[in-house]
């Protein structure tokens, strides 16, 4: 008796041992096997196309977003998938990476071959070097059987952006905006203490100047770093390439492509940061500080805080509904120069990774999600009558939904991005006007982007972007605040460390690349 | 030929031994020395068609970015000093805890005080990284504190001269409730028939400590040293990430070799370089612990690990 169990057991030690060393060498196996697998769905798709995609087979999808879910995020997927199945035949496990260090999630997901059928993708988030990597399904043959409206009304030059080397990697979202950053600020301290208008830095200056000097206040409390770096970036017109140290110097000169720190404006400017931080603008600790300017200002310490249009007005509309006696400005630093960049159409969209085996599918949901408004409306906005309620006519809804309270039940906000329809989109009654405004004011004064398509994947440099992103990380930041003790020997040092990192084969490799760009599409 | 045999006849006699220690084996085969076949990320350049033995073989291309800014021997040199800080100086603290711990009588003390020694263990990083900013931010505790006695303030997130310390001190704080435990475990377990001599013999509360508690700690002390040694290399990343952050004014005090290849990776995500950094870190981490166990068994060779 004592000896057959015995046997046994070692049987099954025996073959879990196996099986875990099977499941190792698995990996490499699913890899090698995947384009053989496309290129079949590429041969038999038309052929199904003519009666309309079979979907006989019950399939449990995958989906992540990068972000946070919701509080009901469970009830509105469980809805979703009742109206899933009935059409497709198909259930979805929509999986969030939750905002907490989301970049190395998102990259791990996609490295460890995990079994995802549907992932957001963007431009900031790596896309085009994922691409050309060969992270996403080439979805040139699927879309037209499997995704039919969304083929035919995503614009061609839209497709176009997300080509790489001849291969369609994402479907982009359809919703031209404008991003550029500004401040959002505190318009009633301007007002009373009878300080001119935004225009330009000195402006700027006044104004955080009195904030500091009679309301005591810290202008820029908490974390400061971005806040000053995008106003160096939008007064001085830098159009950055490679992070915070490649960059064409103007928008009017984008083939004068240097390295920025190297620069006299760059000299010029953090000299004047000195000053402005020894007058007290941020805090001396403000590298280290974890939390946003713009949470100080809801608690009356701060002035002002970085945004883009669009999320000042989110700034504004919660400043409002939590009743907070104060008033809000938005002053985008698109004013400085008088032009606006529209967002790449990239730079929100949705993508499937390698590992899916269920392309197809997870492209027909992506179709209906993005055209059938009782599929968009639940996801982007949630249950009608929880979330949100229609307002006066289609475009308009009322958020929250009478009866509820937002305490209890938080504004709907997950990060669809991804599949945002321009035409599908809805407005919010009573949000903040300024944003229409800004739109008038956008549209006659936009540019196109010629700096943001340029493909990098720094393959050949990367041993020197890895080590320049540290210099810049130990010497740039400092400086950029203005904390460092003596600024003309610290920007010496800074700049001898970046060269002594290699900056100059990195300038050598995005000049070629750029020029090599420029003289495709013709930019002087 | 015999060596074959006697495996195959080692096996057969000792099976339900082997039996009791296959569950181990299987946990370190599947958890350590499978994913050890990934270390090859390292030496190619990675591309998600290929996957690991498919992506291109580039050589130590990988381990350049380690030594291309020059910075690798600072890395190396603060990772290695503040593990040694860290054991050497937490193992001390936890020695002398555990002793006095063990002469309280007092029973309801000794269980609070050993209570309140153990909770900051489970505090996470996060959490004591808030505490470290509200205490020496430019409006923290301390600065406040200075203020109201009339003295200057002081930037601390601007000077590189006190983290050290900081640092030291939040990881030996940490880490001292649990190491008392061990050591007072092996106080326990000393017989108290040498106690009750050395009292017969006349010998004080010092003396005692001194000649019967510390060198039969010794055993346990060289162990507790040999395990973290093979980690000396492995900074404690959440420590510093917590504490430090995205700070580049302190870096030159404070960055250890995982938070620099955290911050390289995470701006551009390649699994070639972290993969060649965590190699060039274990590598290193094997190399001293070869050596110290060596030296060791050469000198006190009952104390030696193998």
């Amino acid at each position: 008796m004592m000896r057959k169990v015995t046997k046994r057991l070692t049987l099954v030690l025996v073959m879990s041992l196996l099986i875990s060393l099977l499941a190792a060498c698995g990996g490499g196996n699913n890899n090698s096997a995947a384009p053989e697998k496309e290129k079949n769905n590429g041969n038999t798709a038309p052929v199904q196309g003519e009666a309309g995609p079979d979907t006989s087979k019950k399939v449990k999808l995958t989906w992540y977003l990068v972000g946070d879910a919701h509080k009901d995020q469970d009830k509105i997927v469980a809805e979703w998938n009742k109206m899933l199945e009935k059409d497709l035949n198909t259930t979805v496990d929509l999986k969030f990476t939750t905002w907490n260090d989301w970049l190395t999630k998102y990259n791990l997901l996609l490295t460890s071959g995990e079994k995802i059928d549907m992932i957001f993708a963007s431009n900031w988030a790596d896309f085009y070097k994922l691409a050309k990597q060969g992270a996403f399904k080439n979805l040139k043959d699927l879309l037209p059987t499997y995704a039919p409206v969304t083929w035919a009304n995503v614009p061609k030059q839209d497709w176009d952006a997300v080509t790489v080397s001849d291969g369609i990697f994402a479907v982009p979202n359809t919703n031209p905006e404008y991003t550029p950053l500004g401040y959002v600020y505190r318009e009633d301290w301007r007002k009373e203490l009878n300080l001119p208008e935004f225009t330009d830095l000195n402006s700027i200056e006044a104004y955080m100047d009195a904030v500091k000097t009679q309301k005591k206040v810290t202008p820029i409390n908490g974390a400061a770093y971005e806040n000053v770096n995008d106003l160096f970036k939008f007064w001085t017109d830098t159009q950055m390439i490679t992070g915070e140290i490649v960059g064409a110097t103007s928008y009017a000169t984008p083939r004068d492509i240097q390295i920025i720190p190297f620069t006299d404006q760059y000299e010029a400017w953090v000299k004047k940061m000195k000053e402005w931080e020894q007058k007290g603008f941020w805090n001396k600790n403000s590298l280290s500080s974890k939390q946003e300017a713009g949470d100080f200002i809801k608690t009356g310490q701060g002035a002002i805080y970085w945004r883009n249009p669009s999320s000042a007005g989110g700034f504004i509309n919660e400043v409002q509904a939590k009743g907070l006696k104060m008033e809000i400005g938005f002053f985008p630093f698109t004013r400085f120069h008088n032009y606006v960049i529209p967002t790449l159409p990239i730079a929100n969209g949705m993508a499937i990774p390698k590992s899916s085996d269920n392309a197809e599918r997870s492209l027909m949901v992506l179709d209906k999600l993005r055209n059938d408004p009782a599929y968009y409306n639940l996801m982007t906005y949630g249950i009608e009558g929880t979330h949100w309620a229609k307002g006066d006519d289609d475009k308009t809804i009322v958020i929250p939904a009478p009866g509820v309270d937002l305490n209890v039940t938080p504004r709907y906000d997950i990060a669809s991005w991804g599949w945002r329809v321009e035409e599908n989109i809805k407005k919010e009654k009573g949000g903040w006007e300024g944003l229409d405004k800004l739109k008038e004011e956008f549209k006659p004064i936009s540019k196109p982007d010629i700096l943001g398509q340029i493909y990098l994947d720094y393959d050949p440099v990367k041993t020197e972007l890895a080590a320049v992103n540290q210099v810049f990380e130990q010497y740039g930041k400092p400086l950029m605040l203005g904390l460092t003790a003596d600024v003309d020997a610290s920007l010496k040092v800074y700049r001898d460390k970046l060269k002594a990192a290699g900056v100059e084969k990195l300038l050598a490799y995005v000049q070629g690349e750029a020029n090599k760009y420029f003289d495709e599409k013709g930019i002087q | 030929m015999s060596g074959k045999g006697g495996l195959i006849r080692e096996l057969n006699r000792n099976k339900v031994l082997f039996l009791m220690v296959a569950p181990t084996l299987l946990f370190f085969i599947v958890f350590s020395y499978i994913p050890m076949v990934g270390v090859y990320y390292a030496f190619t350049k990675f591309d998600f068609d290929g996957g690991l033995f498919g992506s291109e073989f580039i050589g130590l291309k990988n381990f350049e970015f380690l030594f291309k800014s020059g910075i690798l021997w600072d890395l190396t040199k603060n990772t290695v000093l503040y593990n040694l800080a860290f054991i050497i100086l937490g193992n001390i603290m936890q020695i002398i805890c555990a002793i006095f711990l063990a002469q309280l009588t007092s029973k309801w003390f000794k269980k609070t005080a050993q209570s309140l020694m153990f909770l900051p263990y489970f505090l996470s990083w996060v959490l004591v990284g808030a505490f470290v900013f509200n205490l020496f931010s430019d409006l923290g505790v301390v600065n406040s504190v200075l203020t109201q006695l009339g003295l200057q303030t002081y930037d601390f997130y601007l000077q590189t001269a006190p983290w050290k310390y900081i640092i030291v001190f939040f990881n030996i704080w940490k880490g001292i409730g649990y190491g008392t435990v061990i050591y007072l475990a092996a106080i326990m377990s000393i017989s108290e028939d040498y106690y009750e001599a050395a009292k017969i013999d006349g010998a004080n509360i010092f003396q005692q400590i001194r000649r019967i508690t510390l060198p039969l700690l010794m055993p346990t002390f060289i162990l507790l040293i040999m395990f973290s040694l093979g980690g000396i290399l492995k900074g404690q990343f959440d420590l510093f990430y917590q504490i430090i952050g995205n700070n580049g004014m302190l870096y030159e005090a404070t960055d250890i070799i995982d938070t620099y290849v955290f911050r390289s990776l995470t701006i551009n995500f390649d699994i070639g370089m972290g993969t060649a950094a965590g190699l060039y870190q274990s590598f290193f981490g094997f190399v001293l612990i070869m050596t110290v166990n060596y030296i060791i068994k050469k000198t006190h060779e009952e104390y030696a690990l193998f």
